[in-house]
């Protein structure tokens, strides 16, 4: 019966092609539609993570609690030893780098050592000079680059583009960095300006600079001394098993910060953040995460109304041959059951084109991303002006699986009209059409 | 003496009609012997389909009863009228209703798959069906691609292949001309002989009192004839 029914399915075109394009393109709808959003907020946490906030963050309590400030006498000393301690005490798909935050004045001196222009700027201090440095990868700064090339020796700085054209520089150019020691005296350094970067971030772009770790803990009297230790994981990891992690570190460090290293204050207490613990991405994230909830449940009410729709109208379309099957000794549940077959299997099918197709749009998004730059300019967000989405075996399923179930549920609930009429009904509609 | 099939005692049916309420059978009573070839006649409105409707059990009487041998239909719940329809009923119709996306050897099939039969197991038996209604050359068409005759004798087939005791016949030969109709009737009398199945017509036709038994005439809901007659010699 199965076989006849599939046979029907296929040689009645109505029937099939009008539940089978829903399904379809329900199902290619919800995939991009999962794909775009899980790639906007996957993107502006990894971005986030990448130039920001790692995936974990060890950092000084009392540091955190003034990051604002950019508080150099804060900063975690003990740089080797905190790294072989985070290397012996992590997940090894955790990757740690150290890095510095800074905040100084940027004054840009003429040939007479004048100041011609000075602004405060934020900057990064990572690790650019060793052979084989993962930050540069990180970072993306080969790519990133729009002028000039990346460092190659001590004292030399790359700065954002807007920054570079706001303060009119030249590749070449010395500046001098006034900032903070680690002992509250004033730092003054000065570097050669190498290159411009452009993160595709507006709020990087205008005021950051990066350099080297080396140089910036030489500029600001902070040897062996960080401000921030970032782990990093690898793409694809669930990012809600960071909260493991971070709280697995948490524990183990609490044994730590009992013998702590010699050159730690006494008042030096690291503590331990992921990415959501950060800018308020853990809000942003749950609140996303919600909406995403509700359109996907939206689209996938509708598409079941739609689909019962469709059930309705193929139920009077084959009034005819249900009023002969019931005469024929077919009882109701059985006509019902065959119709929720046939809308199963047209439903595996439909989900399995809307599924190759949604994929399809995915990856393209994925690959070559859909560029926001100027709506995003001006929201200061972290989130690349490229926004690309985010193809998963998850989102795949999350628009098959309700593809599937909207199209059995909607023709499940058409065919309880069948139990509504009763067979003389049926068949005198039959003997009447 | 030959058993009686179907055993119908003061049947009555009402319809509501708006707030009226139509008797289409007042205390109709008939009994129908095997392999029976009767007719039921009588203008429009005088419940002739009613009839036929309630012994193959698409409706329930408002009165009366109907006996399937010694089953009475009313009895049976709504699973076991569709079993007794399955099993014992072929239907003929006016307008033949075949499955148009289905062939000619898919429509004779469709009953024997709705009894839970395999398709390699009633292969022979279908197409010697259609065979015997003079349509092996058609098994593969569908129903668009054949005459009005040749529908009406797959539905003769469909109605058959399960070899069912009673096969009931609404109109039959409403839509044919007259030669179609005289080959209809004279296979459904061959059949009738060969599988001594129980044919009730409800017809308008006069043609058919010549091929049948017995004719019962129905004027009102009553019957006010019934007739042995000479049959097909």
């Amino acid at each position: 019966m199965f076989k006849w029914n599939i046979l029907g399915v296929l040689r009645d075109r109505t029937r099939s092609v009008f539940p089978l394009t829903v399904v379809a393109v329900g199902v290619a709808l919800t995939v991009v539609l999962i794909g775009f959003m899980d790639g906007i907020i996957g993107g502006m946490i990894q971005s986030t993570a990448n130039l920001d906030t790692g995936s974990l963050r060890m950092v000084n309590k009392a540091y955190y609690e003034e990051e604002h400030l950019f508080p150099m006498d804060r900063a975690l000393a003990g740089q080797t030893e905190s790294g072989k301690w985070l290397k012996s005490h992590s997940p090894e798909e955790v990757t740690w780098s150290a890095r510095i935050r800074w905040g100084a004045l940027l004054d840009i001196p003429d040939k007479e050592g004048m100041t011609l222009s000075q602004t405060p700027i934020i900057g990064t201090a990572l690790d650019l000079l060793s052979s084989g440095s993962e930050e540069i990868h990180r970072l993306q700064l080969t790519e990133s680059l729009v002028q000039g090339r990346l460092p190659v020796s001590p004292k030399e700085m790359l700065v954002g583009y807007q920054l570079a054209e706001t303060l009119n520089l030249k590749l070449g150019q010395r500046a001098t960095l006034l900032g903070q020691t680690f002992d509250g005296a004033l730092a003054a350094d000065n570097y050669i300006i190498v290159g411009f970067v452009k993160f595709g971030l507006t709020a990087l772009d205008k005021k950051m600079a990066l350099i080297d770790l080396k140089d910036a803990q030489d500029s600001f009297y902070m040897e062996d001394i960080v401000t921030d230790w970032l782990g990093w994981v690898p793409p694809g990891f669930d990012i809600e098993k960071l909260e493991l992690i971070k709280n697995e570190l948490t524990d183990s460090a609490s044994d730590w910060i009992k013998t702590p290293p010699a050159s730690w204050s006494p008042d030096d207490r690291p503590i331990f953040l992921t990415v959501l613990d950060q800018r308020g991405l853990g809000a942003i994230y749950k609140k996303f995460k919600a909406v995403r909830a509700v359109i996907i449940g939206v689209f996938i009410f509708l598409m079941i109304l739609v689909l019962w729709n469709a059930g309705i109208l193929n139920g009077i379309h084959r009034y005819g041959e249900l009023g002969l099957r019931l005469a024929m000794g077919e009882s109701h549940a059985q006509i019902s059951f065959s119709l929720v077959t046939e809308a199963f299997a047209i439903g595996i099918i439909g989900a399995v084109i809307g599924a190759i197709v949604g994929a399809g749009c995915t990856l393209y998004l994925q690959v070559k991303g859909l560029d926001m730059g100027n709506n995003l300019a001006q929201t200061g967000l972290m989130l690349n002006d490229v926004v690309r989405a985010r193809l998963s075996w998850r989102g795949v399923w999350g628009g098959m699986i309700p593809g599937i179930l909207s199209g059995v549920l909607g023709s499940w609930v058409a065919s309880l009209a069948i139990y509504k009429r009763s067979t003389s009904n049926l068949f005198r509609e039959l003997e009447n059409e | 003496m030959d058993e009686t099939v179907i055993r119908i005692e003061n049947v009555v049916k009402t319809y509501p009609v708006g707030i009226e309420v139509f008797k289409a059978l007042r205390g109709v009573s008939l009994e129908v012997k095997k392999g029976a070839f009767m007719s039921i006649v009588g203008p429009s409105g005088s419940g002739k389909t009613t009839l036929l409707n309630l012994i193959g059990g698409l409706d329930t009487p408002t009165e009366g009863s109907i006996f399937f041998y010694d089953k009475k239909l009313s009895h049976m719940t709504r699973k076991e009228m569709s079993a007794y329809r399955r099993d014992n009923i072929g239907f003929i119709f006016q307008s033949y209703n075949l499955l148009p996306v289905y062939t000619v050897y898919e429509n004779v099939l469709f009953p024997l798959l709705v009894m839970g039969k395999r398709e390699g197991d009633v292969r022979k038996s279908v197409e010697d069906m259609v065979a015997r209604v003079g349509l092996a050359e058609c098994a593969n068409k569908r129903p668009n691609q054949l005459s009005g005759g040749q529908c009406q004798r797959v539905a003769i087939a469909r109605a058959l292949v399960k070899r069912p005791p009673i096969a009931l016949a609404d109109e039959p030969t409403a839509n044919l001309d007259a030669e179609n109709s005289r080959q209809i009737l004279e296979l459904m009398t061959e059949l009738n002989r060969e599988m001594k199945t129980v044919f009730i017509l409800s017809t308008h036709d006069e043609r058919v009192s010549k091929f049948v038994t017995r004719e019962v005439k129905l004027e009102d809901g009553m019957i006010s004839q019934d007739n042995l007659m000479d049959g097909l010699k």
